[in-house]
């Protein structure tokens, strides 16, 4: 969710095999530069493989360019990441959520598991209880909201989207990434 | 060709087909209704489509049964309007029979045994039965297709329902809102203000107009208090 130079990125914790609680709290968002963070929802071992894959060439292009990697580009990489498995694709769908390193310009996009991207002024939404989420989000996103304002309104948006949807929950984690800092908080949620 | 005509069996009309009769269609559109102290309040699109298609942009599916209850219906057309007529039939009948208008509960127990009369093929049908119980309290009685129904403080049926009832439960209900006061089950009542109420409905159905293909061009809003049923026509999104 873009915010007035800031951005929020959130996910619940669950991880399951269908109905099955496997895990209460899997993180699946992760932390690439300092101003830009990925989520990834979908099969556990291709978040984690790709977790481990963004991060080495995140590191690489600030060995190899001498600069932080900005999340315009790094949705790029996620997208041909995921492009080059296109008939054996990755059952991730990510997201990427920043700011520019010399602009602070805030950036947000997803895509699909192949890689077709999705950018976006406002917010999107992957994962299980996506149309919970479009349905929260497009009632009480507005344009310019403050950091506050805004983790206020992605956790609302996210806990009352999970609550009606029988696969997603089990808490809740929000970043608020400004300029000067990442605001991390640990939502309590409904357990059923 | 030669083949064609001299072999009756390769003929394409002698072939054997297998013969489908579907009975069911979706045709879209999204209720939502919301019980007040003293006031309900019902509202749906009157987009009525088929697949990627439009069939018409103005279908009411939400008929005032009397001055205190109003049944919104979403899912297959025919059904829904077999089971507006079939309850209005009923109510007549009821009050030939006993000299006074059906009351909401009433309607709402009645509509239950109709639907699950047809338990084994069952009217393509999600109900939202609203109005004012016998004490002048708001109320919402929501059904599935066979008639297992609750009486609940606000609802959403139809094509958008996932995105709008979420957004209920949150406006609502005050659920996730910490110290704010919940509204259960128990006491199946909003605590809003009707204006409060409607800018809540409208808010809900142009949000799910941006998202749904099925929901659009016209919200019909019923307000049903103490004074009768008001009914407004508001224009949305007709893409």
């Amino acid at each position: 969710m873009v915010g007035k130079n800031c951005v929020a990125i959130a996910s619940d914790t669950r991880l399951g095999a269908q109905a099955m609680t496997v895990d209460m709290n899997f993180p699946k968002i992760f932390p690439m530069t300092d101003h830009t963070m990925i989520g990834l929802a979908g099969l556990a071992t291709d978040v984690l493989t790709l977790r481990d894959q963004f991060k080495y060439k995140v590191k690489m292009y600030h060995l190899k360019e001498d600069r932080v990697m900005a999340p315009r580009t790094l949705a790029h990489v996620v997208s041909s990441t995921l492009y080059e498995k296109r008939f054996g694709p990755y059952f991730v769908e990510p997201i990427v959520a920043g700011l520019d390193p010399r602009t602070h310009e805030p950036f947000i996009c997803c895509t699909d598991t192949i890689g077709c991207i999705d950018f976006a002024k406002d917010f999107v939404v992957v994962g299980n209880a996506t149309e919970n989420l479009y349905g929260m989000c497009e009632g009480l996103w507005e344009p310019n909201l403050e950091p506050e304002d805004l983790f206020e309104t992605i956790s609302q948006a996210l806990l009352n989207a999970v609550d009606r949807n029988a696969l997603a929950g089990w808490g809740a984690v929000v970043h608020v990434i400004t300029p000067e800092r990442v605001i991390t908080r640990n939502l309590k949620a409904r357990c059923d | 060709m030669d083949m064609l005509a001299t072999n009756p069996a390769v003929h394409p009309t002698s072939t054997a087909k297998q013969a489908a009769f579907s009975p069911y269609a979706d045709h879209g559109g999204t209720n939502l209704a919301i019980a007040g102290a003293d006031y309900c309040i019902l509202a749906s699109d009157t987009r009525q489509s088929s697949g990627y298609n439009i069939n018409t942009r103005f279908a009411p599916k939400t008929f005032k049964l009397s001055d205190k209850s109003v049944l919104a219906t979403a899912g297959c057309q025919p059904d829904c309007n077999m089971v507006v007529t079939r309850v209005k039939h009923s109510m007549k009948g009821y009050k030939y029979t006993h000299n006074k208008e059906m009351s909401t509960p009433a309607i709402a127990q009645m509509l239950s045994i109709m639907l699950y009369q047809k338990r084994f093929f069952p009217y393509y049908d999600f109900n939202i039965l609203g109005g004012l119980d016998e004490e002048g309290k708001g109320c919402v009685f929501c059904y599935d297709a066979v008639g297992s129904y609750e009486r609940v403080p606000c609802n959403a049926y139809g094509s958008a329902s996932a995105l709008i009832q979420p957004f209920l439960d949150n406006q609502v209900r005050n659920k996730n809102q910490q110290g704010k006061e919940k509204v259960t089950e128990f006491d199946p009542v909003a605590r809003l203000s009707i204006d409060e109420a409607m800018r809540i409905v409208k808010d809900a159905f142009t949000s799910a107009t941006e998202r749904d293909i099925y929901t659009g061009d016209f919200l019909q809003i019923f307000i049903v208090t103490s004074a009768g049923v008001e009914e407004q026509l508001h224009p949305l999104k007709r893409d």
